[in-house]
């Protein structure tokens, strides 16, 4: 996927030039997040209103399953929305910079609760004189869980019927004839939905990955 | 053959028996459909995501309280009418901008936008430092590495982007100044860095206007190619 879409003729840093003429469908979708990331920029508060509603679902499951604590997981997610405001100037908008942005907030945020836990760990490990008790987590598996929730967040935000063909396909494992059936549409027409959808799941969770670099 | 379409390959990642011969003998040896071949089986892989859980509505409502409670970050701008910016829709630094100009009209001056026409170039800087409008801090692209400043500077009728950048790196090339649309998708040459890593770049107003306002630092190749080489060795946004 493209991230920093301008004419260019090396695509060498910014992706595979395969992928680029692939993600011309839905273009118009990209240009509302664009759009909606250059008002937060501007200053728009009722952009950061959007943006909340839009993925405080996906930071607040992230921190959710980083922290296994709901508390933490709320304030990190109410960290992750102030931070993003009062950095918006850092933003360049691009369609995918919005949740790989966030995403990349809230791995900092999370990253300091954990340490903030470590801290008192450590503490209460140097009364009674054990070694420190940090929760080896792994960044890995974080990443890991954030791509899936953006892989999630992008088949809930497809239009449907490929939603809903995606989700019998890829949740509940249905063979394609039986989706057809399932749906009412041809065999043909239910490919070419998982074909696309794949496709677009990738552009999407390949700009996440690119912005996070 | 050329390189298989994304197509088909996702077709092989959902079912490596699914689709012609040619493709799926393609896919084998090419290391480019190869990669997205992968990617895509990548993508299905991951999907099976339970639902994801909304933070409980508290946390907007704090959200947005200490968001209006105040903004740290809010850069140092003129005094102007912030909410009449808002309302607008207007950037705060660009309202400051159309004041200024407003000025400029008032007091007779208004021969703004005679250097519009015609190529942007590098112009010796004036003895008058000008008014900085906007400005904006240089990083590097993959990190937040500080690669110096630029501003947008206000002087009698003409409008400058200053750049006065540092660490751009020693790769082969010319270092070309642009300016990128907050779009995120048009972008225009202003010039290039003539003399070591500082230049000064007369533009129309307009550009600005329209939104072009991130700062872009390129490395050009002496290949007669006239379009942004892609590398970006330094970037910031004009606020």
């Amino acid at each position: 996927m493209t991230i920093i879409p301008f004419p260019a003729r090396s695509t060498r840093r910014y992706g595979d030039p395969v992928v680029t003429q692939a993600m011309s469908f839905e273009d118009e979708q990209d240009d509302a997040v664009r759009a909606l990331a250059a008002r937060l920029v501007a200053g728009d508060e009722t952009a950061l209103e959007e943006i909340y509603d839009r993925w405080s679902a996906l930071v607040h499951t992230y921190a959710l399953r980083a922290l296994r604590d709901p508390h933490d997981a709320e304030d990190v997610t109410q960290q992750v929305f102030v931070a993003a405001w009062r950095s918006r100037h850092t933003l360049t908008p691009s369609p995918a910079a919005l949740p790989a942005w966030l995403l990349g907030i809230a791995r900092h945020k999370v990253a300091d609760a954990r340490a903030a836990r470590a801290r008192d760990a450590d503490r209460v490990a140097a009364v009674v004189s054990l070694p420190g008790a940090h929760d080896g987590s792994d960044q890995s598996v974080d990443d890991d869980v954030a791509e899936r929730l953006v892989v999630r967040q992008a088949v809930d935000e497809l239009p449907d019927p490929r939603r809903t063909i995606m989700f019998l396909a890829f949740w509940e494992e249905r063979s394609h004839a039986e989706i057809a059936e399932t749906v009412g549409l041809p065999l043909g027409t239910v490919k070419s939905h998982v074909r696309r959808g794949l496709i677009k799941l990738h552009q999407q969770l390949e700009g996440v990955r690119h912005e996070s670099r | 053959m050329s390189h298989a379409d994304p197509d088909q390959l996702a077709g092989l990642a959902l079912d490596p028996t699914d689709g012609p011969e040619d493709v799926r003998d393609h896919a084998a040896t090419c290391p480019e459909c190869a990669a997205l071949l992968a990617a895509f089986t990548g993508v299905r892989r991951r999907a099976g995501a339970d639902a994801l859980v909304a933070p409980p509505a508290r946390v907007r409502a704090q959200v947005l309280a200490e968001v209006r409670a105040g903004d740290p970050a809010e850069p140092a701008a003129p005094p102007v009418p912030d909410e009449l910016a808002r309302r607008r829709g207007v950037p705060l630094w660009l309202a400051a901008v159309a004041a200024a100009l407003a000025l400029l009209a008032g007091v007779g001056l208004g021969r703004w936008g005679t250097g519009g026409e015609g190529a942007p170039e590098a112009v010796v800087p004036p003895a008058d430092t000008g008014t900085v409008v906007a400005a904006a801090t240089l990083t590097a692209l993959d990190s937040d590495a500080d690669r110096g400043e630029a501003s947008a500077v206000q002087s009698e009728d003409t409008f400058t982007i200053r750049v006065s950048a540092t660490e751009l790196g020693d790769a082969p090339g010319v270092r070309e100044v642009w300016l990128i649309h907050v779009d995120g998708v048009r972008m225009v040459s202003i010039g290039l860095l003539a003399a070591g890593d500082d230049g000064e770049f007369a533009v129309p107003m307009e550009l600005i206007d329209e939104g072009y306002r991130i700062v872009d630092i390129s490395v050009e190749p002496d290949d007669g190619d006239p379009t942004h080489s892609g590398v970006s060795v330094a970037r910031g946004e004009l606020a």
